[in-house]
């Protein structure tokens, strides 16, 4: 007997905010989001047929979205080989270091994973940071750690001529998102 | 020896590639003697998890209805054109 959670005609109201949730995060247009979850959900049910109960129809579907979400970066390469001053992040690092690299600010201590992961505001926080970061260096930072793309394709999408620039960049993102975490919730209480 | 906005970089560089194990020790070493270093690189090791699983955790934002109602219009059309 087929399990509620595969039938086809739930998917949209099952899955629907989930899936338009992952994707508005990426590409912060709430059309291309919507566009998203569509061609998603037909992908679906075209290819249901090769389903495999392994999985959950949930895990399935989010795995379809990524490979949609990776499809729309191809598709619009972002073409720029300079960074701009915001992605720099000289501002930041200039407030961090001094002239001779050394730590000119406390970090404040975080506490456990678990006691932050599972707070519900905590993850408000959380995206609200990722959507402060300029467009591009949140989109590299989330290609690689969330959709774990190789190094290589990175830095082809990104217009990245090597695997340094790559990783400088990443390393500039995480000390931007790093400090408004801490500054929009670690120091709050 | 490293400068603290060097080791920062490294940490960020040790989670994307393999360093070569001499700049790994020197790493461990710095952190030995600097707490703010080890503290930065276990932010980051908290973030790069948050980022993980970030995807199972619920903000509030909804497919709007207005989007659903398209959605569910274009998926009849392919199925009963299928059905055709």
């Amino acid at each position: 007997m087929a399990q509620t959670d595969t039938l086809p005609e739930n998917w949209l109201n099952d899955y629907g905010d989930l899936l338009y949730r992952y994707a508005l995060i990426r590409v912060r247009s709430e059309a291309t989001a919507e566009d998203l979850v569509q061609e998603t959900l037909l992908a679906g049910l075209q290819s249901f047929d090769r389903f495999s109960s392994q999985s959950t129809v949930r895990t399935w579907l989010v795995g379809i979205l990524k490979h949609k979400i990776i499809d729309y970066f191809r598709k619009n390469r972002h073409e720029i080989t300079t960074l701009n001053d915001d992605e720099t992040a000289e501002d930041i690092l200039a407030y961090q270091f001094d002239q001779q690299g050394n730590w000119k600010i406390n970090l404040i201590e975080w506490g456990t994973p678990e006691k932050n992961m599972h707070d519900e505001q905590f993850w408000v926080a959380f995206n609200d940071c990722l959507s402060r970061l300029p467009q591009r260096m949140a989109d590299i930072l989330l290609l690689r750690t969330v959709d774990g793309l190789e190094t290589e394709e990175c830095c082809a999408l990104l217009g990245f001529e090597t695997d340094n620039q790559l990783w400088v960049t990443l390393s500039r993102t995480r000390v931007k998102l790093r400090l408004c975490l801490e500054t929009n919730w670690f120091s709050k209480e | 020896m490293y400068k603290c906005k060097e080791i920062i970089e490294l940490t960020s560089k040790n989670m994307e590639t393999s360093l070569p194990w001499y700049t790994r020790m020197e790493m461990q070493a710095h952190f030995l003697i600097c707490k703010t270093c080890l503290r930065y690189a276990q932010q980051l090791a908290m973030m790069q998890k948050a980022l993980g699983v970030m995807h199972g955790h619920t903000v509030s934002c909804q497919l709007p209805e207005a989007a659903k109602h398209r959605i569910a219009k274009k998926l009849q059309q392919v199925k009963e054109n299928a059905e055709k």
